[in-house]
């Protein structure tokens, strides 16, 4: 799109948003019509880009299960039966074919392969193998589709948690949940477009950093930053009113501000002006919709009871996939949720249990719920991590204990709803789960993929920044993956 | 809703019939947007061969057919295959995405039919000065300050005015005194003007003077400085994985000091890209080259050396090409720019004036990654020189002493008490010790509160767990019976932590909550809780007997003692342990016995010399040589052993002073990061598609060919002759670049808007002989830059009142052609500050380490490594709180909401201008913060004590001291109305206007009654949220 004109647009929308709303995507803009007005005329108030979606889009929500510091292929997703004949046999120099190891264990003596110590069973009519690990998202298998050769390119925490989420290893560019926000706006007049959470977590070891920059708009405009649900303090920052000052007073005060603003743009003219009113009254509003969010008292306790015992517990991921329901209920484009701890270098087998726990009823229980209330259809699941792990140990290996390092050139990662055809997989790894045998999937291709079930032509969403025509998917051409879009 | 044609279109894109067309502004944005990807300067890319950036490659016949013959559509290919209807044919060919709209055709049609002609870009044509000014005639060389100054701004306006008339437009009147002096205070300090100050401008009316009393205020360099600082990229840490702290803070303070001094802007581009290669170079000039250490750095594990010494030096070349160049050099790093003539060669030439830098890839995670310059003030300097010598005289004398005394192993004997010390003003001789920050142990020196013993103490800090752990190394601890270890700790009363803890060899006893740990990554079993968490505010001494707490038998070796907080802030003094033991069986009261323990050691301190390490690490029998017997005796009575008389007693007692006055004044001395090279210059390749590991040709320092020759002074470019040719006088863009920044800053957006891209993908200027006029007064000026922006300031379109009608909205939206005065909301920093400023709570104090405001809880702790240094907000209290924005702490990973809520980037990488949202979260923020409305009670306490015996008074003077005017008659009846209707509320509610007026720790004052306090917060509170005071009017 010509940035003249999209400039222009904005500037022009901001005049007249009076009439037509204005498409923020962080938080919208809402002329001060009140709320029923808006209910009443049903309009989609943080309109999309003109031109946007390209086409139809299948998912009109999107909820990405971030599961932070690499979460292993071969323990989860990736069925190896193969490899237990291999146990502490060091992995052939032919499959590791000299690719970069990281400074972690580059120095190893030998490459000790470590077979998964968990069970496989096959679920659903696909067949479906999945670790003993996952028992609720097992059930769900006929609704996913398996990526088995994602690939990235950054083989370190930093770059690689910023590539996943920006498309690029270093810092600047703009998120998939500010893309999304910027591309597509929000269907709530009251709640942001893309909201974060960042749950607890159980495992021991010490857990990786998040960076705000896995969220945040990079050079697209900050208000297409993912707003933070948080479980600690106000659950949207300063949400609450200092104490002391009660609703009363803070109406009387806002019908104050409102007045004088109004009499200042009588006297200025700037419709900055009559934005910031408006601001300040889906303020005032975000004050009743965002305590209500957090609120599960209005929740069926067979609800709550299938997302497990930790959901009343704020902050926790069992809170979050809850809440990332919640958010899409009510007309949130994206929800991302980042689960913390996954970095298991040493005793994998102990930490990933915790993990698994934390994590997989709720996931369960999020494609269930989404089911039964006719959302999945329309809300596009993703789950999955910055890399995958190494077939070999990193440290000691014993029959009940290993570790495995980072692993960016083949790991899981599955999509659900929205439009995704469920019971397949797609690409298939090496014996060793080491090299893709068939099928890469390139992160790219991956975030291609949800753009297009979201009705973006990813090559077709671009922002100009340094010159260039910057998109989430890169220069180089990508795929969304057609085999696994129904 | 289009149905406007505002500016930006016309400045661009749309050309009547009749009026001449402009290669550059016209045609070369259609044809950078749509054809230069496969026909422009990147010859790799380029398709069948046809450049379009050029008239050679416009002009010349391929295959007989003319891409473009100038006066003849019909003969010209590119204008058939713009209007073909075959697909095949068709350009921009339809899977580009790309398509001419109508108007885009016309003008290509219409500039064709002129004849096609070509400009070079104009950004790299050298600037002339404009015709309208008699600067032109003059001579060359530094003009006569107030002349230039007169004459410049008269051109400014003649220009401006010109291109106003073109559109039937003029200036509008002058705002009020009001008006101007809140938007010159906050222009040149960041700050709305007092009361008084207003008041003596409305007197005397003297703009100019007004303008030069804020131009000498030390404020204005704070506000310069944020503006460079987000160009600079600068925050306190590193930036990446753990985003631990860095101290960089000094270049922060340089910063605003250089503005405050008005140092020539050639000379502040000087210093910082080459400083460190200035003859004799100064501290400041040194300090200065922080700007190329400002980039983001990691030190994760396993992150790999030569990607990372790559990538920082791309960052410093981008960011340079950015802030001098206004180009995007980023580009270039993996394929030739395909708008812009720099090539991949190119850009790793200037990648390799910063690939042969002297820090290391991984910062290591500290905060003093080299290179550091200390930077000791004089009377430092000297304390420290005394220190060490003293230091020095006091070991000769021990030593001394120690070659005198008579030493006999002691045989057989009763047990007697023998303490030792692990720390007390020092730490025991040569013990190794590590904490959570990974930086220098933090001894306070002398605190306010005493020390329990000696002069130092110890502190932990941390929101969360740290902890100290010191392994003795030379004075090996093995319990006796009856063994008793204790330590004094004292907990802050502000922070105060939840637990305090003690490990010997990793088994934990602890005073307070113990469950604290569960959950987290520190958790353990076998956790022994002691007692209660001991009084705040009070020294305690934590106490007790290690084999009946922890089960360690007598003989036990300690080989690591950890004093820990979680949660909070303690300091601790004096930590031993003492027990009855055997002398002759005592480490410090027997040679062979420490010798014998010491022979076993994996590895020796570096205290020891080597002659003595050797022979240590060998077991005693096996050392014959009776000299150095001797000698390692020696060494041990003079610093291991318990003194064996009172001359040596007195001697390490006067020596370890010594050591801990050395080491409190070594403290005492701040430093920051600079910028050097290795003294041998690396090798450097261009990295193929920007693959550090993919390296192609080897290139040498230099800068692109499109420009003017880079002038060497020796065989190989320096840094500093690229400064040098950055503000050489030939250099077209350093001074158009600069002083369209500050343009920005001033009238809130660029003559350039794209301040960072100057190139053909960037916005043309909306006044080019402008833009250029400046650009060569600046230049002429001596780089002077609180000149240049006085005459912005004199301007007439600066001075312009701001009200807009709505015809010239629409025409204008973005206010380019300024027809009216500026208008812009305020800056993140200034936002803060304003509402600090007008409560009276703000500190002014300048410069120093960043302080941790108010911030919610929650912002670092879910983002951050568990092992990092900045993961735990801990808050600063008392006046730490009111300081200036530009002095608040800044982590990257998760920098602080009061900035990125308004649009503050996260300095992660260089940026030049920042986005003004309007947003709902900002309301919030401004309604809610803590901080706002603390600084709304601190206001409305004002109101009550300075504002006047009754309403009225007090509210015209709460209007006043925020805004700077007064209210009119509606908005004085609307806050009449709002003030009554508040005063009911908390009159009714007297609990609730308690709670109110105790926001915030600073202490509320009892002027009024709480409910008549709390009343006046919330208009206050209202006052601080008009539009008009987070706006620059």
């Amino acid at each position: 799109m010509n940035p003249l004109f999209e400039s222009n647009l904005l500037q022009t929308r901001r005049q007249f948003f009076g009439h037509s709303g204005l498409r923020l995507g962080g938080l919208g803009l809402t002329y001060a019509m009140g709320r029923e007005a808006f209910a009443a005329s049903k309009t989609q108030v943080h309109e999309p880009l003109p031109g946007l979606p390209h086409f139809a889009a299948k998912a009109k929500a999107v909820i990405y299960l971030h599961m932070n510091g690499g979460p292993s292929q071969l323990d989860t997703w990736d069925y190896k039966p193969g490899l237990q004949q291999w146990y502490d046999k060091d992995l052939p120099p032919s499959v590791q074919g000299g690719q970069r190891l990281t400074g972690m264990t580059s120095k190893q003596a030998r490459f000790p392969v470590a077979p998964s110590l968990f069970k496989f069973a096959q679920h659903g009519q696909c067949g479906r193998w999945v670790s003993e690990l996952l028992p609720h998202t097992a059930k769900h298998v006929d609704d996913i589709a398996l990526i088995k050769t994602v690939h990235t390119n950054a083989i370190n925490h930093d770059p690689a948690c910023t590539f996943v989420m920006t498309g690029r290893e270093v810092p600047g560019f703009a998120s998939l949940g500010s893309w999304l926000a910027y591309g597509l706006g929000s269907e709530s007049n009251d709640l942001p477009a893309f909201v974060v959470l960042t749950p607890t977590w159980s495992a021991k070891a010490m857990a990786q950093a998040l960076f705000t920059r896995m969220w945040s708009s990079g050079f697209l405009p900050s208000q297409f930053s993912g707003v933070a649900l948080r479980a600690v303090g106000d659950p949207v920052l300063y949400i609450q009113n200092p104490d002391g000052v009660s609703p009363a007073n803070r109406r009387a005060m806002l019908d104050t501000l409102a007045q004088m603003n109004a009499h200042s743009f009588e006297k200025f003219g700037d419709p900055e002006i009559q934005a910031r009113i408006s601001q300040y009254e889906m303020a005032f509003r975000m004050q009743t919709s965002v305590p209500e969010l957090v609120d599960l008292r209005s929740e069926s306790q067979a609800t709550l009871d299938m997302y497990g015992p930790e959901v009343q517990k704020p902050g926790t991921f069992a809170a979050s996939a809850l809440l990332a329901r919640r958010l899409v209920e009510r007309g949130t484009r994206v929800v991302q949720v980042l689960h913390r701890g996954w970095d298991q270098h040493g005793n994998l087998p102990s930490d990933i249990r915790l993990q698994c726990r934390d994590t997989d009823q709720p996931i369960g229980a999020l494609l269930t719920d989404l089911k039964q209330r006719g959302l999945l259809d329309s809300t596009l699941v993703i789950w999955g991590g910055e890399f995958g792990r190494t077939v070999y140990s990193q440290g000691g290996l014993s029959q009940t204990n290993y570790g495995r390092d980072h692993h960016p050139r083949n790991f899981c990662m599955w999509m659900a709803g929205g439009g995704i055809k469920g019971g397949t997989s797609y690409g298939e790894s090496d014996d060793f789960s080491y090299n893709i045998a068939t099928d890469p999937a390139h992160l790219n291709d991956i975030n291609a993929t949800i753009l297009n079930q979201c009705g973006i032509d990813h090559e077709r969403l671009s922002y100009k920044f340094q010159g260039l025509d910057a998109r989430l998917t890169g220069v180089e051409r990508q795929h969304p993956i057609k085999e696994i879009i129904g | 809703m289009l149905r406007l044609t505002p500016i930006l279109l016309v400045l661009t894109s749309v050309a009547a019939a009749e009026e001449k067309i402009s290669f550059n502004q016209h045609i070369r944005p259609i044809l950078s947007e749509n054809c230069f990807a496969c026909h422009g300067f990147d010859s790799k890319k380029r398709e069948a061969e046809l450049r379009l950036d050029t008239p050679e490659g416009a002009y010349t016949a391929k295959d007989g057919a003319f891409p473009i013959k100038p006066g003849d559509l019909a003969k010209s290919e590119v204008w058939q295959r713009i209007v073909t209807t075959d697909e095949d044919d068709l350009m921009p060919p339809p899977k580009s995405h790309k398509k001419l709209t109508q108007k885009q055709k016309d003008t290509l049609k219409l500039w064709i039919e002129q004849g096609a002609s070509y400009q070079k870009h104009w950004a790299f044509e050298r600037p002339v000065p404009s015709s309208k000014s008699q600067v032109s005639g003059s001579k060359s060389g530094i003009l006569k300050h107030e002349t230039l100054e007169l004459e410049t701004t008269s051109t400014i306006d003649a220009l401006l005015s010109d291109r106003l008339a073109k559109d039937k437009l003029a200036f509008a009147d002058e705002a009020d005194r009001e008006t101007l002096i809140r938007r010159v205070s906050f222009t040149l300090t960041g700050l709305p003007p007092t009361l008084a100050e207003v008041d003596a401008y409305l007197k005397d009316g003297n703009y100019e003077a007004m303008v030069d009393r804020y131009m000498k205020s030390p404020r204005f360099g704070e506000e310069m400085a944020r503006h460079w600082l987000d160009v600079a990229r600068y925050a306190d840490t590193h930036g990446l994985h753990l985003d631990n702290e860095r101290n960089m803070w000094a270049y922060r303070d340089w910063v605003v000091r250089a503005f405050n001094e008005n140092l020539p802007f050639d000379q502040f581009t000087v210093w910082q890209i080459a400083g460190d290669q200035l003859p004799n170079a100064t501290r400041d000039q040194l300090i200065a080259t922080g700007f190329s250490r400002c980039n983001v750095t990691t030190s994760e594990g396993g992150a790999i050396d030569e990607e990372y010494r790559h990538l920082y030096a791309v960052d410093r070349a981008a960011t340079l090409t950015t802030a001098w160049l206004g180009l995007t050099g980023g580009c270039a790093q993996c394929h030739d720019h395909k708008y812009d003539p720099l090539t991949t060669a190119e850009f790793y030439s200037l990648y390799a004036f910063f690939y042969s830098s002297a820090d290391p890839p991984m910062d290591k995670n500290i905060n003093t990654t080299e290179p550091y310059l200390r930077l000791p003030t004089p009377e430092q300097q000297k304390a420290l020189n005394a220190a060490t010598a003293a230091e020095s005289a006091t070991l000769k004398a021990l030593d001394a002493a120690a070659q005198k005394a008579v030493f006999a192993e002691k045989t057989a004997a009763e047990t007697q008490s023998i303490t030792q010390v692990i720390f007390d003003d020092v730490f025991a001789y040569a013990a190794e010790t590590r904490n959570t920050t990974r930086n220098a142990s933090a001894w306070l020196n002398e605190p306010a509160f005493g020390a329990k013993a000696g002069k130092r103490v110890l502190q932990l800090s941390n929101g969360q767990f740290s902890e100290e752990n010191i392994t003795p190394t030379l004075t090996p601890v093995v319990l006796g019976d009856s063994s008793r270890f204790s330590v004094w700790v004292r907990l802050d009363p502000l922070n105060t932590p939840r637990t305090v803890s003690v490990e010997l060899n990793n088994k934990r006893v602890v005073w307070g909550d113990g469950s604290v740990f569960t959950g987290t990554a520190y958790a353990q079993e076998g956790d022994v809780v002691a007692g209660p968490l001991p009084k705040r505010g009070e020294w305690t001494q934590l106490s007790f007997d290690p084999a009946a707490v922890l089960g360690f038998k007598p003989g036990t070796r300690i080989n690591v003692v950890s004093v820990q907080q979680f949660g909070g802030t303690a300091v601790f003094d004096r930590c031993e342990v003492s027990g009855q033991s055997r002398p002759d069986k005592h480490a410090l009261t027997s040679f062979v016995t420490w010798w014998k323990l010491m022979s076993g050691a994996k590895k020796n301190s570096p205290e020891l010399p080597a002659a003595l390490a050797k022979m240590l690490a060998t077991a005693p029998e096996k050392v014959t040589d009776a000299k150095q017997r001797e000698a390692l005796l020696r060494f041990y009575l003079a610093r291991i052993a318990q003194p064996v008389n009172d001359d040596l007693a007195k001697h390490r007692t006067a020596w370890q002073n010594a050591l801990a006055a050395r080491s409190a004044a070594d403290l005492a001395i701040p430093g920051t990061f600079i910028f050097r090279d290795e003294e041998k210059p690396r090798d450097t390749f261009i990295a193929m598609r920007g693959a550090y590991n993919k390296l192609g040709d080897k290139v040498e320092p230099t800068t692109p060919a499109a420009f003017h020759p880079l002038k060497k002074t020796g065989s190989r470019a320096t840094r500093l002759d690229l400064a040098q040719w950055l503000v050489a006088p030939e250099n077209p863009m350093t001074a158009r670049v600069t002083v369209n920044r500050f343009w920005q800053q001033v009238f809130g957006i660029g003559l350039v808007k794209t301040s960072h891209d100057f190139g053909s993908q960037g916005e043309p200027p909306s006044h080019p002989e402008l833009l250029d006029h400046l650009a060569v007064t600046f230049q002429k000026s001596g780089w002077n830059v609180k000149q240049l922006l006085k005459q912005f300031l004199m301007t007439k379109a600066f001075k312009q009142a701001s009200p807009v009608e709505s015809n010239l909205l629409s025409l204008d939206p973005e206010n380019r052609l300024l027809a009216r005065g500026p208008r812009v909301r305020l800056d993140a920093e200034q936002i803060r500050d304003n509402a600090l400023f007008v409560s009276g709570l703000i500190n002014l104090e300048m410069g120093g380490r960043g302080v941790r405001t108010y911030q919610p809880p929650n912002i670092w702790e879910p983002v951050g490594y568990g092992d990092s240094n900045t993961r735990y907000y801990l808050q600063d209290h008392g006046p730490s709180l009111y300081r200036r924005s530009l002095y608040s702490f800044l982590k990257r990973t998760a920098p602080p909401p009061f900035m990125s809520n308004f649009d503050a980037p996260n300095r992660e990488q260089s940026c030049t201008r920042r986005e003004r949202s309007n947003t709902p979260m900002q309301a919030l923020q401004l309604l809610n913060d803590v901080q706002h409305f603390e600084a709304a009670r601190a206001l409305a306490e004002r109101v009550i004590a300075e504002g006047g015996a009754d309403d009225e008074k007090r509210l015209h003077w709460l209007f006043r001291t925020v805004l700077s005017r007064k209210p009119d008659a509606k908005e004085f009846s609307m806050l009449v109305a709002a003030l009554v209707k508040q005063r009911a509320l908390y009159q009714n509610d007297p609990k609730a206007a308690e709670r109110a007026i105790s926001v915030g720790e600073s202490t509320p004052k009892k002027g009024a009654a709480p409910a008549e306090t709390a009343a006046w917060t919330l208009i206050a509170n209202l006052v601080l949220n008009l539009d008009e005071t987070v706006t620059r009017n």
